[in-house]
């Protein structure tokens, strides 16, 4: 029985050092309330005062503006920085805020050389899927909001929640498979004036390629 | 484990109720990586950039010498895959598997990334003005003759920049070197029809008749074949309108070791090796006999060759002779084309003009081969290699003739036979620089070593030797950035090298500024006439490919009978008993692809063997040497010994036996080296006697068992099994077949 122990305190030992590892380097992904961890972003974007409602200060820029690839492909993809000086660069009120300041430093390089002219600023991902899942933007936004016709900003919120209000992006959906499926499950009208409903796809291979 | 009392059967418990445990503890980790990953945008996309979507892009295969045109998809900045280009005449859209592994010499591991410069049996990095800085140093003082460049085929803009720079150093040392080129039948060619390659219209010939090219895997331009192949299968056009009117056509493979091409083949007829020009001659008097015209030195020079004698000779029936000569007879026109195994012999020359006077018998002369165009642009027509030149290079570095040697694209100490002791003349060699993708075996005996770009990531200009309408300039343009920054493109390094002594003339910043130029001068010429200079660069660039105005050549030669001896089928040598057909695999070619992972997981389309060399052996020769398959065999020549396993396969000739060419890697990377063994090591040292030319198929050898015995990994079943009881491949031997049908 020696054996058998020695072997076991050996193997514990082993367990219980890559387990604490393991716990160091990784946060709890999902908290209770689906919000994901908050993520420092190089610059802190403002969604709100892009994309937020006028009321509230915000100029209701379209999604699919800056975000301009995801209704034409799989991923949304991240906005060029050509994008953001497009406007930028003729918005003088704000040109000397440090947030645009740090943005323009990216674009005509920074003074201490750091950073090389029109380098792309390193976003962090705020909203990841497994290796083995394959989700489509274009089918989402094609059917939610060209066919449907719902609001872009209402589309977008069913898996990124409300980002109009935000000013970094924080995930606040669980974007696990059974979260999928319960939308999946639910019965949605063909097209905006239709009462024809459909079911979105349950086949394995349709996310799973 | 013993001593401490603790067997497997108690560690396998152990670990399994740990495993249990730590599955219930829930160690959930997926590859999720919210807020950790960075996403890195574009700064400033094209238009038609959309993440996830590919582009194509237009480029030109630098697999093989065919040099097809290729459309790369590229996403997200990445080169992904590779398809055929549908406006090239080489290969019209399509694209052959080893072109499809281009992909992996971009991406592949084993990538030189720095200039290395020797320091004892290291290579140290240096940088690349450094390394220029030592090539001027070394050449200073040193005279045009003291300088050679060894190269593969040569052509475009690389090849007019390579020319220039021999020039400025006053040297006429450029040795074009292809170990497995078709160049005894090239200048059997340019006697007999006078030029080198003419055009071969498989699509037109009621038959063909091959000796042992293998047009359809490795034989020139294997792509392009394949389709007219494919209508010649259909329907054989009409000679002069060029409509689909014949039949299916017939092909009928002459060998000694089954080809690819020989496994599609009607008939394929087991030929004593090295006695195919006496076959051709033997169908010319069997003709002559049968009642067709022919010319009175064509048929004095055939006459002795009756069809008893070539049936004794040959070891071809005479049934068969007769059939072949009455097929060709009522079908014209016809083909006969000259492969390596016609022309690998001491009298391959010989072999190869036999056959060229058989087709001009046969009135294909005009018909079905036809006169290639010719390119406007003589300097940058394509310089073709052999293998004399290597010859010629090593007598060079035996004598100590040469202080400087830059090496290019090749890789001669694997493919020199040990006999030549290249590797040792080349030490004598005092400065050596190789360009190169890969430490290779040649870069390994390297004093300055120059890494390249990946073809995907170079720009260059190709005219491929071979095109089946009009000629055709091909762009080679990056698919993708560069993955490493230390590489740097051939163009580029002759450009610097040219500056070096020319800075007057050569004011361009980059190849990219000189092609541009150098196109953009002639565009005109181009069929950009009128456009201005960045439409007509965007639309090349588009395009890939320039058509050339390329006015119609012409058929000069004339298949003669003077000189035509052909030597007696070579007498059995008791000590060396079989003959060994080195053979040139569609994928690995001379070795130059052996680290591509790809094709070593392949299987070889007639033997279904991956990852290694194997000994193809006739099942009566291996019986009577008892030896079954999987044994590990000694093929022992007069020049060396190498071992590989035995693989029992009945399309060979019983007197020889085939190993495949391009394995046997002593370095180049993770992937090549030390699979399967090195054929070309052990290759006696016998030559054409007209062009020089190594002798492939000349060397003998006898086979021995080493008692060691593997499994071969191999894809097919039992050899004879029952095919799940179902005739799925029949098999009939060619004796066994009824002819009569076919004429």
């Amino acid at each position: 029985m020696y054996r058998f122990f020695r072997l076991s305190v050996l193997l514990a030992g082993f367990f219980v050092a890559t387990g604490s590892y393991a716990a160091d380097a990784m946060p709890p992904l999902t908290t209770a309330d689906d919000l994901g961890p908050k993520v420092d972003q190089p610059i802190e974007f403002p969604h709100d005062r892009h994309a937020g409602d006028a009321a509230k200060g915000g100029m209701e820029i379209n999604c699919m503006y800056c975000h301009t690839y995801a209704r034409r492909s799989i991923v949304a993809g991240i906005p060029p920085l050509q994008k953001c000086i497009g406007c930028h660069q003729s918005i003088d009120s704000v040109r000397e805020t440090p947030r645009i300041k740090q943005l323009f430093e990216y674009w005509e390089g920074s003074k201490d050389g750091k950073i090389a002219a029109k380098t792309p600023v390193p976003w962090k991902k705020v909203h990841d899927l497994p290796d083995f899942v394959r989700f489509n933007h274009e089918r989402h936004i094609q059917r939610f909001h060209f066919q449907q016709d719902k609001p872009v900003q209402e589309v977008c919120a069913y898996c990124h929640g409300d980002v109009k209000t935000m000013t970094v992006a924080r995930r606040s959906k669980s974007l696990s498979m059974g979260w999928c499926a319960s939308c999946h499950e639910k019965d949605h009208p063909v097209d905006a004036t239709s009462t024809m409903t459909t079911q979105g796809p349950n086949d394995c291979w349709q996310c799973h390629k | 484990m013993t001593d401490n009392g603790f067997d497997r059967r108690d560690f396998l418990k152990v670990l399994g109720w740990g495993g249990a445990a730590v599955a219930l503890s829930g160690c959930g980790y997926t590859s999720v990586e919210d807020g950790r990953e960075i996403v890195t945008s574009y700064s400033e996309p094209a238009e038609y950039v959309i993440p996830s979507i590919g582009v194509y892009f237009n480029s030109t295969c630098a697999q093989c010498d065919a040099a097809c045109n290729i459309m790369g998809r590229v996403r997200e900045g990445r080169v992904l895959k590779l398809e055929g280009n549908p406006e090239s005449a080489v290969n019209r859209g399509k694209m052959c598997g080893l072109g499809q592994a281009g992909v992996q010499h971009h991406y592949n591991p084993d990538r030189i990334r720095e200039p290395l410069l020797r320091n004892g049996d290291k290579g140290e990095a240096i940088t690349w003005d450094k390394a220029l800085e030592l090539i001027a140093a070394k050449l200073d003082g040193v005279t045009g003759e003291q300088v050679a460049f060894v190269t593969g085929t040569m052509s475009g803009h690389v090849g007019v920049l390579l020319k220039n720079y021999l020039a400025v150093l006053g040297s006429t040392n450029h040795y074009a070197y292809d170990a497995v080129s078709p160049s005894v039948a090239r200048a059997a060619n340019k006697k007999a029809y006078g030029v080198e390659m003419p055009r071969l219209r498989l699509d037109k010939a009621k038959v063909i008749i091959s000796f042992g090219a293998d047009f359809l895997g490795a034989w020139v331009s294997p792509v392009h074949f394949s389709q007219q192949y494919a209508q010649f299968r259909k329907h054989v056009l009409c000679p002069v309108e060029e409509t689909a009117i014949g039949g299916r056509g017939v092909l009928v493979q002459i060998e000694s070791k089954m080809t690819l091409t020989g496994a599609n083949a009607d008939r394929w007829l087991a030929i004593r090796p090295g006695t195919e020009g006496i076959f051709a001659l033997g169908l010319i008097n069997a003709l002559g006999v049968a009642g067709l015209k022919i010319s009175s030195d064509a048929a004095a020079a055939a006459k002795s060759y009756t069809v008893e004698r070539v049936s004794a000779d040959t070891g071809i029936s005479a049934e068969q002779i007769n059939k072949l000569a009455a097929l060709l007879k009522e079908r014209a026109p016809s083909l006969v084309i000259a492969g390596s195994a016609a022309e690998g012999y001491a009298h391959g020359s010989q072999n190869a003009a036999a056959i060229a006077l058989l087709n001009q018998v046969l009135g294909n002369v005009g018909k079905t081969v036809e006169a290639p165009s010719v390119v406007p642009f003589p300097q940058v027509a394509p310089t073709v290699g052999n293998r004399f030149a290597l010859q010629a290079l090593n007598d060079g570095m035996a004598q100590g003739k040469f202080k400087v040697l830059f090496n290019y694209g090749v890789n001669p100490v694997f493919t020199a036979p040990a006999s030549m002791k290249l590797s040792e003349n080349l030490a004598k060699v005092p400065f050596k620089v190789v360009f190169a993708h890969y430490m290779d075996e040649t870069a390994l005996q390297a004093d300055l070593v120059l890494p390249l770009d990946s073809a995907l990531e170079d720009w260059a200009t190709v005219v491929p030797e071979y095109v089946a309408e009009g000629a055709q300039l091909n762009i080679q343009q990056p698919l993708m950035e560069k993955l490493y920054p230390g590489t740097r493109g051939m163009g580029d390094i002759l450009l610097g090298l040219l500056k070096q002594r020319r800075p007057d003339e050569y004011k361009y910043e980059d190849f990219y500024a000189y092609m541009r130029n150098a196109l953009v001068q002639n565009k005109s010429a181009l069929g950009g006439a009128g456009a201005d200079d960045d439409t007509f660069w965007t639309s090349t660039l588009s395009n890939g490919l320039v058509k050339l105005p390329g006015g119609q050549g012409k058929l000069s030669g004339k298949a003669s009978t003077a000189g035509l001896a052909l030597p007696a089928p070579a007498a059995a040598d008791s000590a060396y008993p079989l003959h060994l057909i080195p053979a040139v695999s569609a994928s690995l070619r001379d070795g130059r692809h052996a680290n591509l992972p790809w094709l070593q997981e392949s299987p070889d389309p007639l033997t279904t063997i991956v990852w290694d060399s194997w000994v193809e052996i006739h099942p009566k020769t291996a019986a009577k040497l008892g030896i079954v398959e999987g044994d590990i065999v000694e093929v022992a020549g007069k020049n060396g010994a190498i071992k590989a396993q035995a693989y029992l396969f009945p399309g060979i000739h019983p007197d020889a036996i085939s190993m495949p060419l391009g394995n046997g890697h002593e370095a180049m990377g993770r992937y090549a080296k030390n699979i399967g063994v090195n054929v070309f090591k052990i290759l006696d040292p016998v030559y054409d006697k007209e062009t020089g030319e190594l002798a492939m198929h000349e060397t003998r050898v006898k086979v021995s068992k080493t008692g060691q015995r593997v499994v071969i990994v191999k894809d097919e079943g039992a050899v004879g099994g029952k095919q799940m009881g179902k005739k799925i491949a029949v098999r009939v031997s060619s004796d066994k077949i009824d002819l009569s049908g076919e004429v």
